[in-house]
């Protein structure tokens, strides 16, 4: 088992009548990238600026690497790196060497001593190319990665992301997901991650933190919650749209969407599946395809939302 | 050495800014320039021959002092609201060094950067009018320093406020203003006035320099005492907003 890297114990942060984050405790272990998902509100971001300092919270412990945040903030901020705003978090009338090397200055360590470093990281986002550039004229996708190699030109040990893949389209996300699961793997640096991108977290967390108004509704790794969430669900696609009594009598069997000629249904044994097919067959609606559907990290997150609020 | 690095970096942030943006600085030189010429020529012409030689020595020395201290109140201040709509600030308070450290080095450059620019204000204008007076430059410079380092306080004042409600500019305008109004104060021997910030220092330059008055000793330890008091007081409200944008989490929400 992994040393403990960051841990969080009965954390209470509240503004007024509102608790933005109620009692919570986890850990985070050296080496793993653990995501937390949650809708907006729920206190994700709160939780991770509460780690960093940033916020001032009610009660509870956060410790990094064993050392109190309230305490002696500033030795942890030696180990941790954060992009909290997204492209935001860098200047953008500079370059990416530039701001490289003032993030570095402004923590003390001079521009001779990250210039190895810096080139690294701009060959690794693929930024070499245009390292003098102003980043007014970048890409968003572009400047999300400029400030991630900011968070790391330090090299610190563990890094926070929040919301690192906002408004990113596909292949930037893909670039920034090996990026970060190769640090980890050969740096052995831990992540820290908030999203609201499933597919993201699923394909990068090992395990997962969902919380919904301030508290923990789960936490394990994903692997576990998809088990436990292994209910079957078919989608079938039919050639005319299911309307009225068709629709009540298949919403019958199980939980169905429909969404145009397609319907997605959960069914509690695949044995329900025939009187499913002896309905459409009454009905006389052509079956245009049928496929068995595992359940992802989406469905199970909405499946756990809509439960906690009902 | 740490601390040598942190002034490195804030240097070569301040001289990237310059040059990504040279136009404005360029034009920022020009507009405080042609404002003194309108205002030299405007009290030539309306006073006629009843303006001293005196009086528009002591126009240029205070026209200079109160560019800097302009530029001194304002620094932190607007550091502040533009590193929070920018989405920056909250990086700063990332970096081990202290967000409270970086700013005031963040001052102590600007400041640097000031002496240049009053100096080619001072002979832009010298220049301009005929006026041509003897300086003597590290006077000027340790007196600016010593009297400004109040509005340094304040500047932190406001910047601690700009944490919470992050526009200001309305107020450090005012505050701009106000400054001119300060500076015509009387202060020596002691008056209550020498107890507000720069006000004793800015009459203690422009009387030193325009009428060659010679102060005591204990007259430029007051001034430095008055200087480092605002000073603190400037950082100890800077440290209590910033404690309060901490609790509610105002640190990075513009």
């Amino acid at each position: 088992m992994s040393q403990i890297c960051i841990r969080v114990k009965d954390l209470l942060k509240t503004y007024k009548d509102l608790i933005a984050v109620n009692r919570i405790s986890f850990d985070v272990r050296a080496g793993e990238i653990l995501g937390i998902l949650g809708p907006n509100g729920s206190g994700k971001t709160t939780t991770l600026k509460s780690i960093l300092g940033l916020i001032e919270f009610d009660e509870g412990t956060i410790e990094v690497n064993g050392v109190s945040v309230t305490r002696q903030r500033k030795e942890i901020l030696k180990n941790v790196g954060a992009v909290l705003e997204g492209a935001r978090n860098i200047y953008w009338h500079l370059s990416p060497r530039e701001n490289l090397t003032y993030f570095a200055g402004i923590r003390g360590i001079p521009e001779k001593a990250i210039r190895e470093r810096a080139t690294y990281l701009l060959e690794s986002m693929e930024l070499s190319d245009v390292a003098d550039k102003e980043i007014r004229q970048f890409s968003s996708g572009m400047k999300q990665k400029c400030a991630l190699a900011c968070a790391f030109i330090f090299n610190p040990s563990i890094l926070l992301l929040d919301e690192p893949t906002l408004g990113l389209d596909v292949e930037i996300r893909r670039t920034i997901r090996d990026w970060l699961l190769k640090v980890v793997k050969e740096e052995g640096k831990t992540i820290l991650i908030t999203s609201h991108n499933m597919d993201f977290v699923e394909s990068i967390c090992e395990r997962i933190l969902i919380i919904r108004r301030g508290e923990i509704i789960s936490h394990e790794t994903v692997k576990s919650l998809k088990e436990k969430f292994s209910r079957k669900h078919f989608r079938i696609d039919l050639e005319n749209e299911p309307q009225g009594r068709l629709l009540d009598e298949i919403s019958a069997l199980g939980n169905v969407s429909a969404s145009g000629r397609s319907i997605r249904i959960e069914l509690e044994t695949a044995n329900h599946l025939i009187p499913l097919m002896r309905i459409l067959d009454e009905a006389e609606t052509h079956m245009l395809d049928f496929r068995t559907v595992e359940n992802d990290l989406e469905d199970i997150f909405l499946e756990m939302i809509r439960e906690e609020a009902e | 050495m740490k601390f040598v690095n942190l002034i490195a970096a804030e240097a070569k942030m301040l001289y990237w800014s310059l040059r990504r943006y040279m136009f404005n600085t360029v034009a920022m030189v020009a507009v405080m320039f042609l404002i003194f010429m309108g205002m030299f020529w405007g009290v030539k012409t309306i006073g006629g021959s009843g303006v001293t030689e005196d009086s528009l020595d002591s126009m240029l020395v205070g026209y200079v002092l109160w560019v800097s201290a302009m530029l001194a109140l304002q620094n932190t201040g607007t550091e502040i609201t533009s590193e929070s709509e920018r989405g920056t600030l909250e990086q700063l308070y990332l970096s081990p060094m202290g967000a409270e450290k970086i700013f005031f080095v963040k001052a102590v450059i600007n400041m640097a950067f000031n002496f240049v620019f009053i100096t080619a204000m001072l002979y832009l204008s010298m220049a301009a009018t005929g006026r041509w007076m003897n300086i003597n430059l590290l006077y000027l410079y340790a007196m600016v320093l010593l009297s400004t380092l109040s509005l340094v306080g304040i500047s932190f004042m406001m910047g601690g406020i700009g944490l919470i409600h992050k526009r200001i500019g309305s107020v450090n305008g005012i505050l701009s203003f106000g400054l001119i109004g300060l500076m015509l104060l009387p202060t020596y021997p002691m008056t209550p006035y020498a107890f507000l910030p720069f006000v004793a220092g800015a009459a203690a330059v422009r009387n030193s320099i325009v009428r060659g008055h010679v102060y005591p000793m204990w007259w430029y330890l007051f001034i430095a005492g008055n200087s480092l008091l605002y000073l603190l007081l400037g950082l100890l409200v800077f440290g209590k907003m910033e404690k309060k944008a901490r609790r509610l989490n105002k640190m990075g929400q513009y």
